[in-house]
């Protein structure tokens, strides 16, 4: 038996895979690919497979990682060729080795969120001393957070009629900030609703140290 | 155009049904492509993509260099809603181009409740509905599917059927198609010709004229259209061609697992159901190619299930060896085997061992009717003893759940037996708690799941009543009164659908305009009943100046001509009405591997019909 953590990226047309749908679209990647793959014990057995930090459906992410335990060894440079063999479009396997770091140990993600406005309108809510947004809980209910500190050191930069924001929000079992909220606080001030796309660039832990 | 896609795919639920790009889905070089295939299903993705069918002739259409078939489902409402305020035109979803420029635009037609989707989606695809508003600048509609025996309700806007199985009729006309656009290509030129080859029915080389009380007078090809058109089927489907992928979707979908055909047809001749008399012969695929189909199957979509698929799975006659084949990668490889449509009587001790390898998902059983004398009378040929035994058989097995399907409103039913529905399924609660070895603290429970009966063409029945709805809500209310267990969880299919069903089942060319009206009034996907509107439908028909009630609840006479009559599935219409006259002196037919009943399939001289009884 052997745990292994797969870094791969997800972009393109495989932004569009929810993250229920991930697993059972790995899985299925992993049998194609033929790789001895330990399943649970029991009446419904199954491979055993996780994700550190569910990617919101429509978002892309350069960096992802996916924890699997094999039945045999193997090294992770043939299992990421083979892992690639048997991906569909948008879907790829970078590294593959022991984990570093905990699940647990996960805390921070480097994004990059493009909204289709000018940057003086997202230089006009950052400036804001407060940027309050709704935020769903896991109760279901709704509460109000402030979200300047999360976005005070977000970089603004103007990219053909887009503004492209660079952040490093909380990705944890703490605390996670997504970074679909400042869209929303943007609705709110504005009563514009801008498209908008977001890229994961890394998963961190809190030390600033890269999650693998 | 495919920018704002991407915006409006962020916008809606489920964005997977219209990305496409799944595993498998064939992208082509459009200087390659010479012919561009829109294959349609009439249905929301997640039930579209369950379709065997289709995967087969979509997967046999890419395999030409020369052809490109894309697929294209309806889009859900908040989806259509976005694409009609943004102005985007139903697309294809591996090109995502528009379908109204492709060169066919072909329906799959499973139900008869999916209709008004095909309108809908033409709509979308803003291709002009009726068959004489499209010229040579527009697409050639077509369609296949069951619903193809008759296809009268649709005959103003389909340009050709294809009657019977695709694979080979298919191909033919869509080379046929590149010849004439080789030469100069008129679609009227182009539709005369098609008429002439087997299995291809052309509408509107047929004039239909009617009787004064609404009965069809005469069918009458013109042009040289055949004066009848005679179903294709596939002689050896050792040899035909089956798909060794399927294209894997992300989002969760109906049936999302690998299927292999193992036979077509159906020897035992139920004498309500439509497919066991229009799939006919049975012709059964060997163990060697099923095993190897579906090992190469499960190899190249990773699905971690796989079904066998057939009208009645038991009647496989090498059904063990093939499970034995089968398990023998299967189990090492972590891939359940399900077989759907397992009839009872076919159900052995040792299948039941076999099938305890594999998953349990549960036990269905579909006596189809209360009492003996009413399954003699729709030749369901199975006794109460024998569901008895098997379901007491499945309780020794550890199955404490058991569904037993029903139909009400079928020809010469009482009270009696709508009563004897309940009894069955209080025998089989009996029967759980007779069994000494039952498992320690748990109960039983027996869905008994009761439809409303549908006549359909080219069955026994095709000449029969549907009961009213009054009758059927009569039957119901009458069921539920004669349940007296909470082991028994009744449930009953609405009979305002099914009413609709035996409306298009059995309609004639003059639905076409119902079926117009109604799209017009927004009507589709009217097989999700939280979208079907019964008092709309009625509306539309009596605006058409049509009552639905003369196709429904109209009893015909052997010699009415029926609007599909010109249409021959190989059944001969002499053979259907001795089977009516049986049904109604409860007689029985053996099925066709007993006997031989002289249906008229054997005009084939392929599979049961010549095999050794």
């Amino acid at each position: 038996m052997q745990n292994v953590r797969v870094i791969f990226s997800k972009t393109g047309r495989a932004k569009y895979i929810s993250h229920l749908d991930l697993a059972r679209t790995m899985t299925r990647v992993m049998r194609r690919a033929a790789i001895p793959l330990w399943y649970t014990e029991g009446f419904n057995r199954h491979p055993y497979l996780t994700f550190a930090a569910p990617l919101s459906l429509g978002y892309e992410g350069l960096q992802e990682t996916m924890d699997l335990r094999l039945q045999e060894e193997m090294s992770g440079e043939e299992l990421v060729q083979r892992l690639n063999e048997a991906m569909p479009e948008g879907l790829s396997a970078l590294s593959a080795g022991p984990a570093v770091a905990k699940a647990g140990e996960l805390a921070l993600a480097d994004y990059r969120l493009t909204i289709h406005c000018p940057a003086q309108t997202v230089q006009a809510l950052l400036a804001q001393t407060e940027i309050p947004v709704e935020k769903r809980t896991k109760k279901k209910t709704t509460k109000t957070i402030d979200i300047k500190p999360a976005f005070a050191n977000a970089g603004v930069k103007e990219q053909e009629g887009k503004t492209v924001l660079s952040v490093t929000l909380p990705c944890g079992s703490n605390e996670t900030i997504n970074p679909s909220l400042f869209v929303s606080a943007l609705r709110t001030a504005t009563g514009e609703a801008y498209g908008y796309s977001v890229l994961r660039l890394a998963l961190r832990k809190a030390d600033g140290s890269l999650f693998r | 155009m495919k920018e704002t896609l991407e915006n409006l795919f962020l916008q809606v639920q489920k964005p997977a049904r219209y990305t496409g790009g799944e595993l498998h889905s064939v992208t082509k070089d459009l200087r390659d492509v010479d012919v561009r295939f829109a294959f349609c299903f009439p249905d929301l993705y997640e039930v579209g993509m369950s379709h065997l069918g289709m995967k087969i002739l979509y997967a046999q259409f890419n395999n030409e260099p020369d052809i490109w078939c894309e697929r294209v489902f309806a889009p859900a409402e908040d989806m259509e809603a976005l694409m009609r305020e943004h102005g985007v035109p139903l697309f294809g979803l591996e090109s995502r181009d528009p379908i109204k420029d492709f060169d066919f635009i072909g329906f799959t037609l499973q139900y008869e409740m999916s209709y008004t989707a095909v309108l809908h989606m033409l709509d979308l695809a803003r291709v002009p509905l009726r068959s004489d508003q499209r010229d040579e600048q527009h697409p050639l509609v077509v369609a296949g599917g069951p619903c193809a025996c008759n296809p009268e309700p649709l005959a103003d806007f389909v340009d050709l059927f294809f009657l019977g199985e695709g694979e080979e009729v298919d191909l033919e006309v869509i080379r046929l198609y590149q010849e004439h656009k080789r030469r100069g290509y008129s679609k009227q030129a182009f539709l005369r010709a098609c008429a002439a080859i087997e299995g291809v029915y052309v509408p509107s080389l047929y004039d239909v004229s009617y009787n004064p009380d609404g009965t069809v007078a005469a069918v009458t090809p013109k042009d040289g259209a055949p004066e009848t058109v005679r179903k294709r089927i596939i002689k050896d489907l050792d040899a035909c061609y089956y798909p060794d992928y399927f294209v894997v979707p992300y989002t969760d979908i109906v049936h999302d697992r690998a299927m292999s055909e193992i036979f077509r047809g159906c020897i035992r001749g139920c004498r309500f159901c439509q497919a066991g008399f229009i799939y006919r012969p049975v012709r059964e695929k060997s163990v060697d190619t099923i095993d190897r189909q579906s090992h190469a199957l499960c190899q190249s979509t990773g699905y971690e299930e796989f079904s066998l698929s057939s009208l009645s799975t038991s009647d496989y006659t090498q059904l063990e060896p093939l499970l034995n084949r089968l398990l023998a990668w299967a189990e090492p490889e972590h891939t359940n085997i399900s077989l759907p449509s397992l009839r009872v009587d076919g159900f052995s001790d040792e299948l039941v061992n076999k099938l305890n390898v594999l998953r349990r998902a549960g036990l269905t059983f579909a006596p189809e009717a209360g009492t003996q004398r009413l399954r003699d009378a729709i030749n369901k040929n199975l006794t109460e003893e024998e569901i008895l035994d098997t379901a007491a058989k499945a309780f020794r097995g550890g199955w404490t759940a058991v569904k037993l399907y029903f139909m009400m409103g079928l020809p010469t039913e009482t009270m009696e037996d709508i009563e004897g529905i309940a009894q069955l399924g209080q025998k089989v609660v009996n029967a759980f708690y007779n069994n000494p070895d039952k498992p320690k603290g748990k109960g039983v429970t027996v869905s008994v799941s009761a439809s409303c009966f549908v006549p359909k063409p080219f069955t026994p029945f095709q000449w029969e009543p549907q009961d009213t709805k009054a009758q059927l809500q009569e039957k119901q209310q009458h069921l539920v009164e004669s349940v007296h267990t909470k082991k028994i969880s009744l449930s009953w299919h609405d009979s305002a659908t099914s009413f609709l069903e035996a409306v298009l089942a059995r309609g004639d060319r003059r639905l076409c305009a119902v079926l117009e009206e109604a799209h017009r009034r927004g009507f589709h996907l009217d097989s999700w009943s939280e979208h079907f509107d019964f008092d709309g439908w009625m509306d539309v028909f009596a605006s058409c100046g049509l009552d639905p009630a003369f196709y429904a609840n109209r009893r015909r006479s052997y010699d009415e001509v029926l609007p599909w009559d010109h249409l021959d599935y190989g059944v001969s219409k002499a053979f259907l009405i001795e089977e009516n006259k049986k049904a109604h002196a409860a007689v029985t037919t053996p099925n066709c591997r007993q006997a031989c009943a002289g249906c008229g399939a054997a005009c084939w001289k392929e599979g049961v019909c010549v095999a050794k009884r």
